[in-house]
């Protein structure tokens, strides 16, 4: 037994399985990401979606009223995965996104005890926060220079708030590829932290 | 400052050495958006029509290529659309050549003539057997 969602896709209504209804906004997610900078993004969106929901409207039969994995990999294949569709883009498309490949300094909420200076260092370098986390508790203790060193880092360091941000203070570039991961990753956290 | 520049440099040097794959694309994508044109000159069709005679031809691999083509050409006023009824479903787009996109397609027939003749020419000229006689 599984669980099924109704969806409206294209202006039909489908019953769609819980684990196809996630595969599938997924994708649709990374299609918007993909389209985000596009003029008319929500056009084409809407016009795929259209295109989808024929494919899945062939699928279906008196037989077979709702919509499976196996519908939605099979739909995805047809219409391509944002890296099949932007084949011919690819290098324009990548030297926009992730040529610079900019590596900053943030404050990395993510992992902080105090203002998250120490662990957006660590991030940055690549080490573990508490290497730096040691390294400030020292000079803390000799007059204070580490409390003050911190302070104003905490007022110079922006906040790692958006996911484009986050994969900056990591140093990769900046591209879809790196946030879809970086999304799946946080979903992942999430998901582990609801099952406890 | 001058390391940052040096790199774009050679970030540039690389897109210019195009290797097979990139004008194998290029080329694909260019003949993709005449193509499309090329079907909707004969009569105003909706995507779905387009994507059957494109995957006829073998133009297309994926067919999400498709809109973000169709949604350009719209925006650059080659082509127009108009929402029309279905017996099955919602309201279908059906889009069309715009009098502007005739006479671009015009233009492209033209020049895709050109490039056919002058490719072929340059193909089928024999080696020169003998440069000294």
């Amino acid at each position: 037994m599984k669980i099924t969602v109704s969806i409206n896709l294209g202006g039909y209504s489908f019953n769609i399985d819980e684990d196809a209804y996630t595969e599938l906004k997924r994708y649709l997610k990374n299609l918007e990401l993909h389209f985000a900078e596009e003029e008319s993004s929500s056009e084409i969106l809407s016009d795929i979606e259209s295109r989808m929901a024929e494919l899945f409207r062939s699928k279906l039969t008196s037989f077979k009223q709702v919509i499976t994995i196996e519908d939605v990999n099979q739909v995805i294949s047809v219409m391509g995965t944002p890296e099949d569709i932007s084949d011919d883009e690819k290098r324009s498309a990548g030297d926009k996104f992730s040529t610079p490949g900019y590596h900053r300094m943030y404050r990395d909420p993510d992992r902080r005890i105090i203002g998250g200076v120490c662990s957006g260092m660590g991030a940055y370098w690549d080490i573990e926060p508490w290497t730096v986390r040691v390294i400030f508790l020292i000079l803390a203790m000799i007059g204070g220079l580490g409390i003050l060193i911190y302070l104003i880092l905490y007022i110079v360091l922006p906040e790692a708030k958006t996911t484009a941000q986050k994969i900056e203070m990591k140093g990769d570039p900046v591209n879809i590829h790196n946030i879809k991961e970086s999304v799946k990753e946080e979903f992942n956290t999430v998901k582990k932290k609801m099952n406890l | 400052m001058q390391t940052r520049k040096a790199v774009q440099k050679m970030f540039n040097l690389k897109t210019i050495i195009m290797d097979l794959e990139n004008i194998k694309a290029q080329m694909r994508k260019g003949i993709l958006e005449y193509c499309i044109l090329s079907v909707l000159s004969r009569n105003s069709c909706y995507a779905s029509d387009i994507i059957k005679e494109l995957k006829e031809a073998r133009v297309i691999v994926v067919e999400g290529t498709l809109y973000p083509l169709l949604t350009r050409q719209k925006n650059a006023g080659l082509l127009s659309y108009r929402w029309e009824e279905s017996q099955q479903g919602p309201p279908r787009k059906y889009y069309e050549l715009t009098p502007e996109g005739q006479k671009y397609l015009a233009d492209l027939d033209k020049s895709w003539e050109e490039i056919v003749e002058s490719v072929s020419l340059i193909r089928t000229r024999k080696k020169p057997k003998t440069s000294k006689a």
